[in-house]
């Protein structure tokens, strides 16, 4: 198995790509991630979203590692 | 004893309903030290668009990172302020206007801090967990709901 990565996408950003989860081979970081990810979808060009690795909200570029969870939030819009 | 708390289940599949929110309000009737409880519920409102009416909203989250984000603002809320009880409901799902989403209820033993509670709870509920609201109009059309 090489370098993989889950990616689960939500809202209008998994409406924007079409799925709310894909594997694909890990970029790396999340700029890397991000930059490709524009690139493969240019529908989100004109979206805000944020990254959480493993759940956790992420401020900076951050190192991805294999086998883990990335999620693709836009907005929040609960309550 | 030092009560642990573990993370908990904050969603309801669809609407939350009155005979719940009063069911949850006579089970406080035992916890004689409570003087004071405060309620939040929000609503699904009929909001007027360019595109149509609203007549629902459909909830979906990131239920995991929900939940631990949830347990996280419970944790820091109980010790902020002085609270003998929470509880946070929110629904997922289809939602029709006029119907109850959003259920948080704080006690304490004086108003005050029962209130404030409620009110940073609800504001935080709105800001960081991770939900979603797809708006459905009366057009059929739909757009992603954006919180203000």
């Amino acid at each position: 198995m090489p370098d993989q990565i889950r990616l689960k996408a939500f809202g209008m950003l998994a409406e924007k790509i079409g799925t709310d989860s894909l594997e694909i081979e890990n970029p790396g970081s999340s700029e890397a991630l991000r930059r490709q990810l524009l690139q493969q979808f240019p529908s989100l060009q004109t979206l805000t979203f944020r990254m959480a690795v493993d759940r956790k909200i992420i401020q900076a570029e951050t190192d991805i590692s294999a086998g883990q969870e990335i999620a693709l939030l836009p907005p929040f819009s609960g309550g | 004893m030092e009560k642990v708390r573990s993370p908990k289940n904050i969603f309801v599949q669809g609407p939350i309903l009155p005979e719940k929110i009063a069911q949850s309000i006579a089970n406080h009737a035992t916890k004689t030290d409570i003087g004071g409880h405060s309620i939040f519920l929000g609503q699904i409102r009929a909001d007027e668009k360019p595109e149509g009416k609203v007549i629902a909203i459909e909830y979906t989250c990131y239920e995991e990172m929900a939940l631990e984000k949830a347990f996280e603002i419970r944790e820091e809320i109980f010790a902020k302020y002085p609270l003998t009880c929470m509880h946070i409901y929110h629904s997922l799902g289809e939602i029709k206007v006029g119907e109850i989403c959003l259920f948080v209820f704080t006690s304490s033993k004086h108003r005050k801090a029962a209130m404030q509670a409620c009110d940073e709870l609800v504001e935080r509920i709105k800001a960081e967990l991770p939900i979603w609201g797809k708006e459905i109009l009366d057009s059929s059309a739909t757009q992603w709901k954006v919180n203000t």
